[in-house]
């Protein structure tokens, strides 16, 4: 691990100019994210290019850019394994979601749900599992943001977690949706020139030729003690968990409710279609750059970094790169570009989370409140009010138990847990409401109560959590189940929950709003309208 | 909740029905299924198979094409082909067909496609990669 013996100043100056761009945009976005729909939506006025930023933005998280570089820094291929699979997922969400969502919902998935099936179980149901996904993630980026910036700037964990917490509140409370998405473009441009730019000086030391730099991180990752390889084996060695991750990274996506309630905010189903092949363009050239970035990081920095990288993750192996690449540790360059990449960290954290607080307390205020407690009988204003305060105090949770459950808290895991259950319980019951004419609201309820549970509860009993390393054989209590990643099978449970309730209750769907729902996620009859602004 | 901005369409001013069962919107839904279905079956097989081969058949996988360029990373290289090439030919098949057709679908409206056609004009035109072609003629019924 890096031990800096003082504070960095040249990061925190970096930190403070991320920090003042962002506060400068919540404050002129506090105008436009008064009414409902520019809170949750910012007016649908995003245009198709900016949503794909902004998709960008609130998808990669600092597990995607250090994460991911870090695992191809220690482990090779099998760190991009995981970028595959986060890629391909948005072709799912292309063609299956995006714009029938846009067409059928309003603010969040449970609007899709609350459509044909009756309102309030459906909207319990959708919620908990909005819930549960943000929860995990949420906490899983606190703790990741906490570590990050205690190793990178030297401020402690605690304070870290505050000052994240609290930025990320500022934003979602005074900014809403409109302050969200462009702290996201913001950080989606910043993330794509800092990765642009640590590439080119990557390729630089091998004249552009990637084989030389597959060769020379192969070299470098014969190096006793490296677990590095060109080929898949080294970090994911039990082959089922391999399946059932790769399943539940490609379906996961199109069950995040932080993603899917982005495409509310475009005008129309066409501009939605667009955003997410601009993500998708955007995405997929940012997870070819961060294999320049592990390989380069093999190449350059080789085993003698690992300890100081992270032995198990490689977190911070892209800062050390950097460090290195502005002229080593100690010169004004290597100082500079370390803190320019830890602030693109920092950014990136912050666009994260506050797309997940946003839509946690979209779900509390639009569905649970306005439409459950108090049957849509309140007003716009008092809505608007209770999605601030829910994400005050979804915040406020989150901070506390990053900061009670400290350094130690396994990220990835959780992490996994979220894109399982957004996998289990909420891409079955969405795809089907929007597909299956018979599908009915047991069958949504029982489908999310399956995937949910399943999800959860075989996490509860897998050999992560009963200690071990990955992939190794189970000692914990449950030997005979070794599976780390639950998707192979609370996937399918999710899809027969919803199956089997939709079957054996006896409630007949509501089919004149199947039709009307079929019309109008097919052609956009009828959807929600933009908010002209005067 | 009271939402001026955003109000749903009353549901008695459209007969869902009859635009579900014009041929129109039949032939709107049975064109995008076929694209989308199989497209969704391949890119699904192309992608678990890749994994699978991770999963199951390392040796394979770490086999060299060319110096260090093993046959994982260009199986890796060609899921980013497919997701550019699926994306592109979706974007293109809705602009020349889907969006054509679910405009004519929803003509009978001329009411709504009134009123949608201003604000469409406004809010929606021309942002789009590859929809240009399309222009704003079949945006305009929406």
């Amino acid at each position: 691990m890096i031990v800096f013996a003082d504070v960095n100043t040249t990061a925190i100056v970096v930190f403070a100019i991320v920090l003042a761009i962002t506060l400068g945009i919540t404050a002129w976005a506090s105008k436009r994210a008064s009414s409902a729909v520019g809170f949750y939506a910012a007016g649908r006025g995003i245009t198709g290019f900016q949503n794909g930023l902004a998709i960008s933005g609130d998808y990669l998280s600092a597990a995607s850019f250090l994460g991911i570089a870090g695992l191809i820094y220690i482990f090779g291929f099998d760190g991009f394994v995981y970028s595959i699979g986060f890629l391909v997922a948005f072709l799912t969400v292309m063609f299956l979601l995006a714009e029938r969502m846009r067409n059928s919902g309003k603010y969040t998935i449970a609007d899709v749900l609350a459509f044909r099936l009756r309102e309030r179980p459906a909207r319990v149901a959708a919620a908990l599992g909005t819930l549960s996904v943000a929860a995990f993630y949420l906490i899983a980026q606190m703790v990741g943001a906490g570590v990050l910036i205690e190793k990178l700037v030297g401020i402690d964990f605690t304070l870290a977690v505050l000052i994240t917490g609290t930025f990320m509140l500022c934003y979602v409370v005074f900014g809403g949706m409109v302050a969200t998405t462009w702290v996201q473009i913001i950080k989606a441009v910043l993330l794509m020139t800092g990765i642009v730019v640590m590439s080119i000086f990557v390729l630089n030391k091998v004249g552009f030729n990637p084989i030389e730099l597959f060769n020379r991180a192969e070299e470098a990752g014969k190096a006793k003690g490296s677990t590095f390889s060109l080929g898949p084996g080294t970090f994911l060695k039990n082959n089922t968990d391999m399946v059932s991750l790769g399943l539940a990274l490609v379906l996961g996506t199109a069950g995040l409710p932080h993603i899917l309630m982005r495409f509310f905010t475009v005008p129309n189903a066409k501009a939605a279609r667009s955003s997410v092949v601009y993500a998708m363009f955007i995405i997929g050239f940012f997870y070819l750059l961060t294999t320049v970035i592990g390989f380069g990081a093999r190449a350059i920095l080789g085993q003698k970094s690992v300890e100081a990288a992270g032995a198990t993750n490689g977190n911070l192996a892209a800062p050390l790169l950097a460090e290195n690449l502005g002229g080593g540790e100690g010169t004004t360059g290597g100082d500079l570009f370390l803190a320019i990449i830890a602030g693109v960290a920092f950014a990136t954290i912050l666009a994260v989370v506050a797309g997940l607080v946003l839509s946690a307390s979209s779900a509390v205020a639009h569905d649970v409140w306005s439409s459950i407690i108090r049957r849509g009988r309140d007003s716009e204003r008092e809505e608007v009010l209770v999605a601030k305060i829910a994400a005050l105090a979804i915040g406020a949770i989150a901070m506390l138990i990053a900061i009670l459950g400290g350094e130690e808290l396994n990220v990835s895991f959780m992490v996994g847990l979220a894109f399982a259950i957004a996998a289990s319980a909420n891409f079955p019951a969405l795809l089907l409401a929007l597909t299956w004419p018979r599908f009915n609201t047991a069958g949504a309820v029982t489908g999310v109560a399956f995937g949910l549970i399943s999800a959860i509860g075989l996490i509860i009993i897998s050999p992560i959590v009963w200690g071990g390393p990955p992939g190794a054989p189970d000692t914990g209590a449950f030997k005979s189940y070794d599976l780390n990643n639950p998707g192979l099978i609370s996937i399918p449970m999710g899809f027969i929950g919803c199956y089997l309730g939709t079957v054996l209750s006896k409630e007949r769907g509501n089919e004149r709003s199947f039709h009307e729902l079929r019309v109008r996620s097919e052609t956009g009859l009828g959807s929600e309208r933009a908010l002209v602004e005067h | 909740m009271a939402e001026p901005s955003t109000q749903r369409e009353p549901g008695g001013e459209i007969d869902w029905r009859a635009v579900e069962a014009s041929p129109e919107f039949q032939d709107l839904v049975r064109k995008r299924r076929s694209f989308v279905l199989p497209g969704t079956i391949f890119f699904l097989a192309w992608y678990m198979g890749f994994i699978l081969l991770t999963a199951y058949a390392e040796d394979f996988m770490s086999e060299r094409v060319y110096e260090g360029l093993t046959v994982g990373y260009c199986l890796a290289l060609t899921q980013f082909l497919m997701v550019l090439v699926l994306g592109l030919m979706y974007l293109k098949r809705s602009a020349n067909v889907y969006d054509p057709l679910a405009a004519r679908a929803i003509e009978g409206y001329a009411q709504h496609s009134g009123r949608y056609a201003a604000r469409s004009a406004r809010d929606g035109g021309n942002r789009e990669v590859g929809s240009r072609a399309a222009g704003s003629e079949q945006e305009a019924a929406r």
